[in-house]
């Protein structure tokens, strides 16, 4: 291929592609390769997900086992159980409104107007009692509905969130005895997270599943999804302390001496000078903390809860949709891909909002 | 609490011990500073200046002597250290400006938080402040988008904010370009004929010629000379004194 060179005009986005991708005849030979093995690899995906594929429940699972592609009615006849688990079926609206209280609150606390302690406390508050009331019932006419029957999406969601509320508050405070001044409790407090940092997730739920109700008297034990959620709660923290105590480390000294200078108290400086600018050093990381424990959850499977996942597994492992695990997976992955993209933009959303005025 | 006698000394500093581990950083330091007079503190690098002027506010603990502020004696009394420092200034020679609050918020927080002046009053105060030191138009802008001039003037602003009593300089202009030394030094020089109680560590002769009432020389830990600027200047009786002139002055 030959060409001329011109004086480069500011190139169009045609022009750079061909730059890019076509600017010798092998280069151009690799790009079509590539190029037809992608839209096979699409056509074949979207053949499968949309072209083939059942979508409706009329011919039951036998209509799928006819059709070439894939097998979306699995989802049309089993979405309540991936959703709610073992829910009680008519009562299932609850569970359904209860994560709704769930995201309703999670995407009110994103919102900068809601970050003054009385409105954030306002807003959990309301929205983990509101949780509690719907799934829990026995109040309002509501028929009662144990933890244990608890499940899906609903259970997901209240297990990830209740983790961060209550961690995430921990984790700040073993950040700040860390670096206390005084030995005995820095070093302690070191040891207390290095020692959950070195178990591993799994065993820490066993620990407080199963393990603790034998060590603690009937009244202290709690239920188990309680127990559970404090202990990933605590897994949590030890992670995320380590992520603000860096946070912190990034704030020059000089910002702290400034504030005691004005005369702010302790709680003062922590409050307004140190964690702000902390905060906003340990974005990232803290947003990837999060995103990690939100997958995490499908852990408490161990100890007995129908997670999302499990509840996936029993949409499909009931005789008839045996063969549509492919599916239900997909369905899920999406559940998940949603949650935790949203997650991921809005750290990104909040590190464009945070580095105004930086240099 | 801080007595408002205007016949005692602003600062009082006796037999003044400062270690670090075994370092011997300040030794037997003895200093009076009076309600309205302005102190300059110069020597070499590392002979104690700023940990000096860091043991008034208590940004470092002294180890022996004693220290009265304002009528009030440094001690362990956590309230009293903090009395002392709602009427102590202090400006830093990295600025130290909070770079998460707009200029505005920088000068206001303090005394909304710690002096609990409501917003509007807070508001005004710094706005006359930030007035006052040249840069009215810059409120609303977050100190990483100001120069360095501007942000010691920023600086200077958000402590007199707290309408202190004593202002405490370390080196402010030192991180500075040359051409933004004379902003700031302006402003201390409009605020020392106020009558503003100052100590600044500087090695701005020509500022120390034209305000402070006393000139004090530290070397190794100690002040080895102490004397009104033109005496200091032209008949100064140490050795170091006048090495140390000849390098500041004759670069
Ligand atoms: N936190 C500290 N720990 C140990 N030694 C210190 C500490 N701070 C200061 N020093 C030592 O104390 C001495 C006095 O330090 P200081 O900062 O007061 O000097 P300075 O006169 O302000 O010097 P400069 O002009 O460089 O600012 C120096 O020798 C320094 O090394
Ligand atoms: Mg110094």
């Amino acid at each position: 291929m030959e060409m001329v060179i011109v004086a480069p005009p500011a190139p169009g986005k045609l022009e750079d592609l061909r730059r890019r991708f076509f600017a010798t005849p092998l280069q151009a030979l690799l790009s079509l390769i590539s190029l037809a093995i992608m839209a096979f690899v699409l056509w074949k995906l979207l053949n499968w997900a949309v072209f083939s594929a059942v979508f409706t429940t009329s011919g039951g699972p036998e209509a799928c086992q006819a059709a070439a592609g894939a097998c979306w009615s699995v989802i049309a006849a089993r979405w309540r159980i991936i959703l709610f688990g073992l829910y009680p079926f008519e009562e299932q609206w609850r569970s359904a409104l209860a994560c709704v209280a769930v995201v309703v609150m999670t995407v009110l606390s994103c919102i900068p107007a809601f970050w003054t302690g009385r409105r954030i406390a306002l807003v959990w508050g309301a929205g983990t009692a509101l949780y509690y009331v719907l799934m829990k019932g026995g109040v309002l006419g509501l028929p009662y509905v144990g933890e244990e029957a608890w499940g899906g999406l609903a259970l997901t969601l209240f297990i990830f969130v209740t983790t961060c509320l209550i961690g995430f508050p921990l984790a700040i405070c073993l950040a700040l005895l860390r670096r206390s001044e005084l030995p005995w409790i820095s070093r302690t407090t070191g040891l207390i997270i290095d020692g959950v940092r070195s178990l591993p997730l799994i065993s820490i739920l066993f620990t407080f599943a199963v393990v603790l109700p034998f060590a603690l008297p009937q009244w202290m034990a709690g239920d188990k999804l309680y127990r559970v959620i404090l202990g990933s709660a605590l897994f949590f923290s030890a992670y995320q302390a380590e992520i603000v105590r860096g946070g912190m480390q990034g704030v020059p000294k000089g910002q702290e001496e400034a504030a005691m200078a004005l005369g702010m108290s302790y709680w003062q400086r922590i409050g307004r000078i140190l964690l702000p600018q902390a905060m906003r050093n340990a974005l990232p990381a803290t947003i990837n903390q999060f995103v990690i424990s939100f997958k995490e959850t499908s852990l408490v499977v161990i100890v007995g809860f129908f997670e999302i996942l499990a509840s996936g597994n029993a949409a499909y492992g009931t005789g008839e949709w045996r063969f549509a695990y492919v599916e239900v997976y997909a369905f899920i992955a999406l559940i998940y891909f949603v949650f935790v993209f949203s997650l991921s933009r809005y750290g990104a959303y909040l590190e464009r909002r945070m580095s105004v005025g930086e240099r | 609490m801080i007595s408002t006698q205007s016949s005692g000394a602003a600062v009082h500093i006796e037999n003044l011990d400062k270690y670090y581990g075994s370092f011997h950083a300040l030794r037997n330091i003895n200093l009076s500073v009076k309600r309205g007079e302005k102190i300059v503190v110069c020597g070499p690098s590392g002979s104690g200046k700023s940990t000096m002027i860091r043991c008034i506010n208590r940004l470092e603990q002294h180890n022996g002597g004693r220290i009265t502020v304002l009528g009030t004696e440094l001690n362990d009394d956590v309230g009293n250290i903090d009395g002392i420092r709602r009427e102590v200034g202090m400006v830093f020679q990295h600025f130290n400006l909070f770079p998460h609050m707009t200029v505005l918020e920088n000068c206001m927080i303090a005394p909304m938080i710690v002096r609990k002046r409501p917003r509007a009053e807070a508001e005004a105060t710094a706005r006359r402040y930030l007035e006052k030191v040249r840069i009215p138009e810059q409120a609303t802008k977050f100190p990483g988008q100001l120069s360095g001039g501007q942000q010691q003037r920023v600086a200077i602003a958000r402590a007199l904010c707290m309408q202190p009593q004593l202002m405490l300089f370390d080196e402010p202009t030192s991180a500075l370009d040359p051409e933004m030394i004379a902003e700031v030094l302006d402003v201390m020089v409009t605020l020392a004929s106020e009558g503003m109680t100052m100590i600044c560590v500087t090695h701005e002769m020509g500022f120390a010629r034209r305000v402070a009432d006393r000139v004090i020389f530290m070397d190794h830990g100690e002040i080895v000379e102490e004397a009104p600027p033109e005496q200091f200047f032209t008949s100064c009786r140490n050795e170091r004194t006048r090495q140390f002139l000849s390098q500041v002055l004759g670069h």
